[in-house]
């Protein structure tokens, strides 16, 4: 008998230390470069360990279960289950919590009675007890915490969610080291763990709340959200993850309309973890939504900066390698929450939003960086989330149209040129616009490209290069060129036939009108943009007569165009019909500016740059003319 | 094509690798990087013909590449990527070998993991494109396109696409997984991505990328890639897509460019850049141009078909080249990109090329598995890799355009009688194969001749079967039966012999086919006729050779006689053709049947007739078994109970039936024919009739059916047999002369009759016995010498009497079964039974 205690205690003992070893192992290469090593070297490592754990518990448990084994089973049960969780195996790891329960529940003599598993554990965790077991029976319950954390199943750790935050009080209050140190006295003979049960628990709390602050959130619950987020501030925890329980509320106070405090949270989440990028993401959206441009350029500016940094890994809390808080909250609310676009996509709001609030030399510099990032050579096709670019001669027109506005027509000619010799092979003879269908628009643009919407957005692009192109010579008071260019330009856009349903393809008339942001109104625009250019062109070479056709075809295609309206009453003026001149300056000015002007590309706004003709002198003109008028 | 094209072996490879397709890539200066399909990397130097090293890799190796500025060697193996310093290779070849020793090994490497640089599993084919590794792997359904950063490896991004219908009939044929054809794609007037090349012409050779017409490269991947100046990868995949990623386009996705419908061999494209060129396995060629209609630029697609299988391609300027294991070839790529103007021209251009892919140049160069380009200054070089490990420099001939050199320099001749010798060899292969394929063919014509030759003297000798006797049937069959007994049981065999008097040979892919089939069938199986075919493939038989086989009749207890034996001859095609009619499903049924002769197995064949020794009283109980004493006890048991049944209580064994034949008749025919062989004469006695004729029923082989009993004769000492029917009941057969002359007028001497009885207590023994004598006696009939003998007054009173009396009964047993009184069917069938008893026990005298 005593022989065979001998014998079964030895067994124990070397399964003991081969664990040991191999807990030992793994923290001397964790504790080691984990951070400066292939990641690829760590995954085959953590593979290895993982193995070689199973392999150690295939012998333990090849013997029925005995008391005396069964707290080296069980640590040798939660190494494994870890290791098969790190490399998110969750499947693997769910089986094997399964199996280690049912033994305790067979050597204890309980039969699992309970299907669900809520059920279950709590059968578990009174036929354990209080016993010596029980501390490690409670960190196998923190992983299946693990388990149903990062598989979202929310609604079982809800149901369950009392004894698991007892399990947090249990472990924390030093149950664990007096569980442990009972029934061994010395220190080598205690199985060891790869991780900290204290840890993952502390882990594990804050993240449930994390996750479900998020779920409600995503379900329009804020309020019962906040309060639950309320409680995570004073956990222990990882910066990041109380910056994400800032974020949430935050969040949550935005959508209760309260965006002053929402911006408090913000603050506070960055003010936790710098490299908190959603929280002035989402700042940003707030002082968008608020209109304060300023700020909004402020943060994007900041985010930009933020996205492009090398992001710094953050240390992980010691212990805590193994199990991260990205592997525990995969739910999709709340990645949907934590998203932030791409650092390109953020360079070409910056960009766009310095050039539209006239802060053009800062806007043209962010737009030069974007072409430079869009041609580097570390540029991969990285698919983010969020909104995606704008086309490439979309951002080529953007910027040159930028530079134009800051007084660099030459290189604005530059881009244009490149989006000219880009497309001119490609450019159809002839190509029908349709009438856009009403719904699904958005998609058929996304899918038909190459198609017959390809070739009139290529038509558009070329015709906007040479319109741009018109400008710059304006600009230079080059008036030849610039009649050329914007002669290219109205040529090009006479070839697009316009076709409604049901009727047969035509050039669209000039009182059609399309919808603001369709291929049509763009042409529409263009058409209107480039006559009123060479009319103006012509008004400054003396041909009056010319400028005045130009410049009524432009005001017949595009009405609020201002330029057009008063270079037209100009013109008359000159040729003596004053009072024709009067009424279509009192026109123009009838135009209020509409809103949606500023969503149109900036490339298709009218320029800043050409001859001006000062209203007060128009008045004048016109005030003088009054007595006449009337008389 | 003038000219020959010049093929010399440099080095030979074992080719072991069956796992992966062999790979030839040009490495930087004159090194040839090679992989065979096996976990080996050959590193070999044309320029001092020379193996300079060896790379042991832990798995067979899929695909390798060089780096761009020739420091790396990237090799991929199942478990990943691992990456080797060429410089550290090679100073170990220098230092393992001095200059001056020629004859020295190469160096060898062993690759361990910790040269590995990406883990991934399933890569199969890897491309280096700036400072981007990328890989193409394939697990379960996906092909995952992965970039890697080349200086630290850090994973860029990577890109699915759920995998078509992969036609894995060939594959698994094959035992091997297909390569993805992955490369790059620049335009033309885009800058290099790698900067260290000097010149843009150079580029083109120096990174290995596709140069791109800048139209053909807008059209075909969009504006925006062209804006960007982005590198593009295009992958032809084994599902036979064809797919694109722009490399450097934020948000970009993998795209299906084409699909050919079945794997994607090779993507290329001609120098100038005005042709990509795709080329599926099963011989699919896509040519992809631009075309310029109605002022716009659009995409052709030009697809056309070459010879099949595909292995491997290469592009040389405006030169597909591409071998299908039996040849290699040819195909201009060049013609229709010159002209340009005008729709007419169009056309013709474009049905030029449909012509130039319909009809590729033949190279005659045989079993390449792997191509690659050289660079050379003068002539096209190829380097390929014959299926069986061979490293060959293929020289195409020179001036096929320009034939400007008219004089072959001295060296040049000394290398070309060289390459004259290996083309030989080559071509020496290609007879070799030919010729065997032309022995066979004529063997098989020779065999189908005298099948043909078979078949007809069969079908004539069917068409004249009344004319032709079984004896004298060319080809023919007889049969001998045999009781034996085996594990307590006795079985009656059949013992089939084909006799070949025909002056052919029966050769490979005869089959002797015999069905057996009762003729008629016992009532209780409801009619259904219980068949077994049995068909014995033999291979030789030459004229005067018989082939005998053995086969099972019955088992005791379980058979119907008489039985019908048919034999036919069976040919089959797919014998004929051997392996090849194994791939034409058409043939696998078909064959042509033949029936030689049918043959009859009657009761009397099946008798077993008892030795003298067991007394005729206790036949049933002959064995000594005790089971088998049982068996016969309840068998007389089942019998006596039916038999009473139907009987009303008469005796069981009491059928009995009987044939009467004249005694001169048997004399006659009998005796006549033993005379021929007995000098005793026809003197015989009374007796001897009976017994001869009990002898002859027994022993004649009538109908081509022999029975097997030897030393039966002594049985025949009285002028009754005891035997066993094939039901295992006892019969007796007897034999005697009666007189059946009307006694009343005894004035003229009234013939002598032979009375021939059957008696059992099996009703089903006597009437298949009754019937097998009656069949006997006709063939005597048929054989006897016209006799015109009167039959007067032989008791035909007495028998027409009979005969009145028995309609009577039969009349009356009908009108009582019509107004159903009272007359059962067991009444109704004991009257028939009875009237048939009647019928056969006092039969008429056969004359």
């Amino acid at each position: 008998m005593s022989n065979k205690m001998y014998q079964t205690h030895s067994l124990l003992d070397i399964w003991i230390q081969e664990n040991n070893e191999l807990v030992n192992k793994w923290k001397q290469q964790e504790g080691g470069d984990a951070l400066s090593r292939h990641p690829s070297q760590n995954q085959t490592h953590l593979r290895l360990c993982s193995s070689e754990f199973n392999k150690l518990l295939r012998k333990i448990q090849g013997i029925p279960p005995l008391a005396d084994h069964t707290q080296l089973e069980l640590t040798v049960v939660y190494n494994a289950c870890v290791c098969s969780m790190a490399q998110s195996q969750f499947s693997e790891a769910q089986l094997l919590l399964q199996q280690a329960t049912e033994r305790v529940l067979q050597m204890t003599g309980d039969d699992p009675v309970a299907s669900d598993p809520t059920g279950f554990w709590r059968t578990v965790l009174k036929s354990v007890g209080n016993t010596a077991l029980t501390p490690c029976v409670l960190s196998l319950l923190c992983l299946q915490w693990a388990i149903w954390l990062s598989t979202c199943q929310l609604k079982t750790i809800q149901e369950f969610q009392d004894e698991l935050f007892s399990v947090f009080e249990t472990l924390s209050t030093g149950v664990w080291d007096e569980g442990r140190r009972e029934p061994r006295g010395k220190s080598s003979d205690i199985p060891l763990l790869v991780m900290d049960p204290r840890r993952l628990v502390e882990l594990l709390q804050i993240c449930t709340l994390i996750a479900q602050g998020a779920e409600r959130l995503s379900e329009g619950r804020s309020s019962e959200a906040l309060s639950g987020l309320q409680s995570a501030f004073s956990l222990p925890a990882p910066r990041t993850l109380i910056a994400y329980t800032h974020l949430l509320s935050g969040s949550c106070l935005a959508h209760m309309s309260r965006p002053q405090m929402a911006l408090q949270c913000y603050r506070k989440a960055l003010e936790t973890d710098s490299q908190c990028v959603c929280a002035l993401y989402q700042s940003m959206l707030i002082y968008r939504q608020l209109g304060n441009t300023q700020a909004e350029i402020q943060a994007l500016r900041l985010l930009h900066s933020t996205l492009t940094l090398p992001s710094a890994t953050e240390p992980a809390l010691a212990g805590t390698h193994l199990l991260s808080p990205s592997l525990l909250l995969c739910s999709r609310s709340l990645s949907s929450l934590l998203s932030v676009p791409s650092a390109l996509s953020v360079l070409h709001n910056l960009a766009l939003n310095c050039v539209l609030h006239g802060r053009l030399s800062e806007g043209v510099e962010y737009y030069l960086d974007l072409l430079a990032a869009l041609h580097s050579e570390d540029q991969h096709g990285v698919h983010a989330e969020g909104p995606p670019l704008p086309r490439l001669p979309e951002l080529y027109l953007q910027a040159g149209a930028a530079l134009l506005m800051a007084r660099r027509p030459a290189d604005c000619m530059a881009l244009c040129d490149e989006v000219i010799t880009t497309t001119l092979e490609l450019l159809p003879e002839k190509v029908v616009l349709e009438e856009p269908e009403e719904e699904c628009e958005a998609e058929t643009k996304a899918l038909s490209a190459g198609g017959e919407d390809e070739k009139v957005r290529m038509l558009l692009w070329a015709g906007a290069a040479y319109l741009l192109q018109g400008h710059c010579y304006t600009h230079l008071k080059d008036w030849k060129p610039a009649v050329t260019h914007y002669t290219r330009c109205f040529n090009l856009l006479v070839k697009v036939r316009f076709k409604k349903r049901g009727l047969q393809p035509q050039i669209p008339s000039a009182d059609v009108v399309g919808k603001q942001g369709t291929d049509l109104c763009i042409l529409q625009r263009l058409k209107g943009l480039s006559l009123a250019g060479r009319g103006i062109s012509f008004t400054q070479t003396d041909q009056l007569r010319e400028a005045l056709r130009d410049l009524q075809l432009s005001m017949q295609a595009l009405p609020e165009c201002a330029g057009a309206g008063l270079w037209c009453g100009e013109v008359l003026w000159r040729l003596g019909r004053r009072r024709e001149a009067a009424a279509c300056w009192e026109k123009t000015w009838s135009f209020t500016p509409q809103p949606s002007v500023e969503s149109l590309s900036v490339y298709l706004q009218e320029p800043q740059s050409g001859p001006l003709l000062d209203s007060m002198e128009l008045r004048r003109r016109i005030q003088e003319l009054g007595p006449t008028s009337s008389a | 094509m003038e000219g020959r094209c010049a093929v010399e072996t440099l080095a030979g490879f074992g080719f072991s690798g069956t796992s992966c397709i062999p790979r030839v890539k040009l490495g930087f200066g004159t090194d040839v990087f090679l992989c065979t399909g096996s976990d080996e990397v050959y590193v070999f130097s044309t320029q001092e013909r020379k193996l300079t090293a060896v790379l042991q890799c832990p798995g067979p190796v899929s695909d390798l590449v060089e780096s761009h500025d020739k420091q790396f060697l990237y090799v991929a193996c199942r478990s990943g990527v691992y990456c080797v310093s060429l410089q550290f290779l090679l100073s170990r070849y220098e230092h393992s070998s001095p200059r001056a020793d020629a004859s020295s090994s190469p160096a060898e490497l062993k690759i361990s993991s910790e040269f590995l640089v990406a883990a991934e599993e399933g890569v199969l084919s890897l491309l280096v494109v700036g400072s981007v590794l990328l890989t193409l792997s394939q697990r379960d359904v996906f092909w995952t396109l992965t970039l890697y950063k080349s200086s630290n490896y850090e994973k860029l991004s990577s890109f699915s696409r759920v995998s078509g219908v992969v036609h894995n009939d060939a594959e698994g044929k094959m035992g091997r997984r297909r390569r993805p054809a992955l490369i790059c794609v620049l335009s033309s007037d885009a800058t290099p991505p790698c900067s260290s090349s000097t010149s843009s012409s150079e580029a083109t050779l120096s990174d290995g990328h596709v140069r791109l017409e800048p139209v053909l490269f807008k059209l075909l991947f969009g504006i925006d890639v062209a804006l960007a100046k982005s590198p593009v990868i295009l992958c032809g995949l084994p599902d036979g897509c064809l797919c694109f990623l722009p490399l450097r386009l934020p948000g970009s996705r993998l795209r299906v460019l084409r699909s050919l419908e079945q794997p994607v061999v090779f993507v290329g494209a001609s120098a100038p850049g005005q042709c990509l060129v795709a080329v599926g396995e099963q011989g699919r060629v896509v040519l992809i141009k631009t075309d310029k209609e109605g002022g716009g630029h659009k995409t052709v697609f030009i697809e056309g078909c070459v010879p099949a299988p595909v292995m491997c391609g290469c592009v040389d300027k405006n030169t597909l080249y591409y071998s299908t294991g039996s040849d290699l070839l040819l195909l201009d790529l060049s013609e229709g990109s010159t002209a340009r103007e005008g729709q007419e021209r169009d056309e013709e251009t474009r049905s030029k090329t449909d012509a130039a892919l319909q009809s590729p140049t033949s190279l005659n160069v045989c079993r390449i598995v792997a191509l690659a380009v050289s660079a050379c200054n003068t002539a096209v070089e190829l380097l390929g890799l014959c299926v069986r490990g061979q490293l060959q420099r293929i020289t195409l001939p020179v001036g096929r355009e320009d034939a400007t050199l008219s004089k072959v320099p001295s060296t040049q001749g000394g290398r070309s009688v060289r390459d004259l010798l290996s083309a030989i060899g080559d071509v020496c292969e290609r007879a070799s194969v030919l010729k065997s394929a032309i022995k066979s063919k004529n063997q098989i014509l020779q065999h189908l001749n005298q099948v043909l030759n078979i078949s007809f003297l069969l079908t004539a000798s069917t068409h004249s079967e009344e004319q032709l006797p079984i004896q004298q049937k060319p080809i023919r069959c007889h049969a001998r039966t045999g009781w034996s007994r085996l594990l307590q049981e006795d079985s009656l065999n059949l013992t089939c012999v084909l006799d070949n008097s025909s002056p052919y040979v029966l050769e490979r892919g005869w089959t002797l086919s015999v069905a057996l089939f009762p003729l008629s069938c016992p009532p209780s199986e409801g009619g259904e006729s219980s068949s077994a075919h049995f068909s014995f493939p033999f291979h030789n038989l030459h004229p005067g050779q018989t082939f005998e086989v053995s086969l099972p009749l019955a088992a005791a207890g379980d058979a119907s006689f008489p039985m019908t034996v048919s034999c036919s001859l069976i040919f089959s095609l797919t014998s004929l053709l051997g392996e090849e009619a194994a791939d034409l499903a058409g043939l696998q049924s078909s064959c042509v049947s033949l029936p030689l002769n049918t043959l009859t197995v009657d009761w009397l064949h099946a008798l077993q007739v008892n030795s003298p020794t067991a007394t005729p009283e206790k036949v049933t109980s002959q064995t000594s078994n005790p089971t088998d004493a049982i068996q016969d006890f309840l068998m007389s048991r089942q019998i006596r109970g039916s038999g009473r049944a139907e009987g009303g209580g008469e005796r069981a064994d009491q059928y009995s039936a009987s044939v009467r034949v004249s005694a001169q008749l048997l004399r006659d025919t009998l005796l006549l024919k033993s005379s021929d062989l007995d000098p005793q004469g026809p003197k015989l006695a009374p007796q001897n009739v009976c017994l001869s004729l009990l002898d002859w029923l027994l022993s004649e082989g009538a109908g081509g059916v022999t029975t097997g009993r030897q030393g039966d004769k002594v049985a025949l000492c009285s002028s009754g047999i005891h035997a066993r029917g094939p039901n295992g009941h006892a019969v007796k057969l007897t034999a005697k002369e009666v007189n059946v002359g009307e006694e009343s007028t005894g004035k003229e001497e009234s013939p002598t009759t032979v009375e021939v009885q059957v008696q059992s207590s099996s009703i089903a023994a006597v009437c298949g016995l009754h019937h097998a004598v009656l069949r006997r006696v006709q063939t005597l009939l048929q054989r006897a010498p016209a006799s015109t003998k009167s039959v007067q007054s032989l008791g035909l009173r007495r028998s027409l009497q009979r005969a009145e009396r028995l309609l009577q009964e039969i009349q009356q047993s009908r009108i009582s079964v019509a107004f159903g009184m009272g007359a059962s069917t067991g009444q109704m069938t004991r009257t028939l039974l009875s009237v048939y008893r009647e019928l056969r026990e006092n039969p008429l005298l056969i004359m």
